[in-house]
């Protein structure tokens, strides 16, 4: 394969969910051939450079898997296994992206805050801020406030997200939010939160910078966020 | 006492005999491989105590078929949901069929002003009287919940009250807690006259939702099982999985998995009460794979639900499952083809005891008056359906045939009189004029007709409602929210 055909394989990729050569894929076109994490480590090994691998391979996979979800023709299972897959990717990718002298697009802490065990969207969310070239530091489900600052203090996050799927959990962003005023790194950090019965009028009312209603738009976010600093 | 009402299906059969077995025997595996967690020290020392293999470090409880057999033949045959009135008693069993009402909605499409807004214990009650009237809706769940208006220790116990004050027909519900339980139980005792008349006839039951699926026994449902089966009345064991998120996405694996839990669930009230009476509660549903939501008006719902009710004839128990939901947000064409479809898939199948069949809007987030009438309506002509053709000689006609004649009318004959009440399903708000006469009356839409009858039922009908004196005495002991009794 040259250097364009990987590129568009990895993408290709992407949209069947496929991590490695023994994933079947969401039709079986691909099946038995590299998934991503093969893909990604050949594209290397042909010194295809680390930015196109993100900017078209994958990246751009996971644009088209939007726009079918977004369409109805790609379900949530769907989404689920592409962002597994450009995951698998990163791992392989990360130690060339500080190599490459490329600019990592900083550090985003996120969890699901106390009380709350919901995770499908946060993980997804997750995945994909990876895959945009961030530095993700997942702290997983029913979170504290104080376990929250203390990983962004540590690692020096930029952006926080929040996650709840329960309104009796909602208020917990909000204490979040006033334990990051109290702790006095508010201004440190960007606030998104997220979740199904949350809303950019909650996001306001709480003093959050900004609500996502899904994963694509909490990466356009992101990055806004990450090009204004 | 009256004879019970009977209608008799199972002409609908999703499943062949051989899968019916099959089905069965791997859940029996499933119970012996993956076993169900249970989070209660109490619970895991019944089981093992009656013989299933228990692990405290993983919390799992795995079931030797013989142990899932011998609970088995404790349960036992048929269950009949008495009525306060003795006129619809409702005896489960085999194939027979009744259709009911139920849900939990929080909210309400309010009658007067068309708005949606939070249930209350007055929709709890009002739904009760409609119920009470309906012919075909033959025993009572309260569709929405009080939660807005009442905490939760005395929830259980005020649902009952406002639904018992306002129809004789049997009612079920849920105790929110053990304390709950215990009120609603003394609550029917004091109507019945005391703990012997209500062990003889409980006009209630309750519906415990004591797995969290896939596999996992939920621990304060458990307390309240253990108190509920002390007092004999009657209990629907449900378990609710969805497919695809909390089951497999596959009919199948759902089916296996839901008669899996239900088969641990009546273990756990067998060994807790020998011979204690039961339903088996399956309520399958499916997901939405775009947003993750309920889904309950899809097609497979009602095939699913079918399946539950030939599961549980296979082991003998009579069955507590679910038609009449859709997605549909308001009483559109969606609402009523998605629910007929279940319905009646439920109602061929043989299902012994159908909840959620009228008023049930949004994914059972919400109820509506006048589409409960209209899914009375709904379950009338599936029942007719069930009926299906009487075939004697005299409904042959030929001595009929012979004297009207060729050329003549069936009109003004004595067959004809004999028959006519009966022999047609006669509908109450199906419109069946010519064109002309419709496009002079005054209400043509039928949601408006529904909702005009419900009104009518509401102002006109006297339910038996509570004497007085056993009212006051209600009072006096426990802790009732609602202002008059009946109304
Ligand atoms: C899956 C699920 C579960 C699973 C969770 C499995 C898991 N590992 O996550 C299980 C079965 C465990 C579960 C349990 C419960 N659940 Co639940 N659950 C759901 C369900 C069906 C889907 C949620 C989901 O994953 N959606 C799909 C994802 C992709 O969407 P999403 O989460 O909204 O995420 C997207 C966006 O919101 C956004 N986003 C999300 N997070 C973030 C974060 C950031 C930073 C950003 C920027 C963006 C963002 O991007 C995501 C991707 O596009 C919902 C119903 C529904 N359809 O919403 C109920 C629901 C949320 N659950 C509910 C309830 C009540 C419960 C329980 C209390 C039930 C019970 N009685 O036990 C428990 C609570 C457990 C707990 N303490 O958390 C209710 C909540 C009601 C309410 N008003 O609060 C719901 C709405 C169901 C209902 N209608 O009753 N649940």
């Amino acid at each position: 394969m040259n250097k364009d055909d990987l590129i568009k394989t990895i993408c290709d990729n992407v949209i069947q969910g496929r991590r490695t050569k023994d994933d079947e894929g969401i039709d079986d076109s691909l099946s038995g051939t590299p998934g991503v994490v093969e893909l990604v480590g050949e594209a290397l090994a042909a010194e295809v450079s680390v930015q196109s691998i993100l900017k078209e391979g994958l990246s751009r996979g996971m644009d088209i898997v939007g726009k079918k979800f977004e369409a109805n023709e790609y379900f949530i299972p769907d989404m689920l296994a592409a962002a597994e897959a450009v995951s698998a990717a990163m791992d392989v990718l990360e130690p060339h992206i500080m190599k490459a002298g490329l600019e990592p697009k900083g550090q985003f802490v996120i969890a699901t805050v106390l009380g709350d065990h919901h995770d499908i969207g946060k993980n997804i969310v997750a995945v994909l801020l990876k895959g945009a070239g961030f530095q993700v530091i997942d702290l997983g489900t029913d979170v504290p406030a104080d376990r929250i600052i203390e990983a962004a203090n540590k690692n020096n996050a930029q952006q926080v997200g929040l996650s709840a799927l329960l309104t009796t959990t909602m208020p917990e962003m909000k204490t979040t939010i006033e334990a990051f005023k109290k702790a006095g790194l508010r201004e440190k950090v960007k606030v998104l939160i997220g979740g199904a019965p949350t809303s950019k009028e909650f996001a306001k009312e709480i003093g959050a910078d900004a609500h996502c209603k899904d994963a694509f738009e909490a990466i356009a976010v992101a990055e806004s966020h990450a090009g204004s600093r | 006492m009256e004879k019970p009402i009977t209608f008799s299906g199972g002409q609908y059969q999703p499943l062949e005999q051989k899968e019916i077995q099959r089905l069965h025997d791997s859940a029996l595996s499933v119970l012996y491989n993956t076993g169900v967690r249970v989070d209660s020290e109490e619970a895991m020392a019944v089981f093992e105590k009656g013989g299933a293999i228990v692990d405290r470090n993983s919390n799992r409880v795995r079931f030797r078929p013989i142990t899932i057999e011998n609970a088995l033949r404790n349960v036992p045959q048929g269950v009949t949901l008495f009525s306060r009135d003795g006129l619809h008693d409702l005896r489960l069993e085999k194939t027979n069929v009744y259709l009911g009402t139920g849900g939990a909605a929080p909210d309400v499409d309010d009658l007067d002003t068309e708005e949606e807004r939070p249930a209350t214990l007055k929709d709890v009650a009002d739904f009760a009287r409609l119920v009470d009237a309906l012919e075909n809706l033959h025993f009572y769940v309260r569709p929405c919940t009080a939660s807005s208006e009442v905490p939760r220790e005395y929830l259980g116990m005020n649902e009952f009250y406002a639904a018992i004050s306002n129809t004789s027909k049997h009612v079920m519900g849920a105790a929110c807690t053990v304390q709950d339980a215990r009120n609603i139980i003394r609550l029917a005792e004091i109507i019945a006259g005391d703990s012997d008349a209500l062990r003889k006839r409980p006009f209630i039951s309750f519906i415990t939702g004591l797995i969290i699926s896939p596999l996992r026994f939920d621990p304060e449902p458990i307390a309240v099982l253990t108190e509920i089966v002390r007092s004999g009345i009657p209990v629907a064991l449900s378990s609710a999985p969805m497919a695809g998120l909390t089951s497999p996405i596959t009919l199948a694996g759902t089916l296996v998995q839901l008669h899996a839990e239900e088969l641990s669930c009546i273990t756990l009230a067998q060994m807790l009460a020998p011979g204690t009476p039961i339903l088996y509660g399956g309520v399958p549903s499916m997901t939405d794979m775009h947003e993750l939501d309920y889904v309950g008006g899809g097609v497979e719902f009602g095939l699913m639900n079918a399946a539950i009710s030939q599961l549980s004839q296979h082991i003998d128990v009579p069955c507590f499952n679910s038609a009449g939901v859709t997605e549909a947000k308001i009483p559109d064409m969606q609402a009523v083809y998605e629910k007929t479809f279940a319905i009646c898939q439920c109602v061929l199948s043989g299902s012994n005891c159908i909840h959620h069949v009228a008023g049930m809007l949004e994914s059972l987030m919400k109820v509506n008056y006048a589409q409960m009438l209209i899914d009375n309506e709904i379950a009338g002509m599936a029942i007719r359906a069930l009926r299906g053709i009487e075939l004697d000689e005299d409904r042959l006609a030929t001595d009929t045939i012979d004297a009207v004649g060729p050329g003549g009318s069936f009109i003004a004959s004595k067959h004809t009189v004999k028959y006519m009440r009966t022999e047609f399903y006669e509908p109450f708000l199906a419109d069946r004029h010519d064109y002309e006469t419709w496009r002079h009356l005054r209400i043509k839409d039928i949601r408006k007709r529904a909702a005009r009858e419900a009104k009518k039922i509401l102002k006109q009908h006297r339910p038996m409602g509570i004497p007085p004196e056993i009212d006051r005495q209600i009072r006096s002991e426990l802790k009732i929210y609602s202002r008059g009794s009946s109304q």
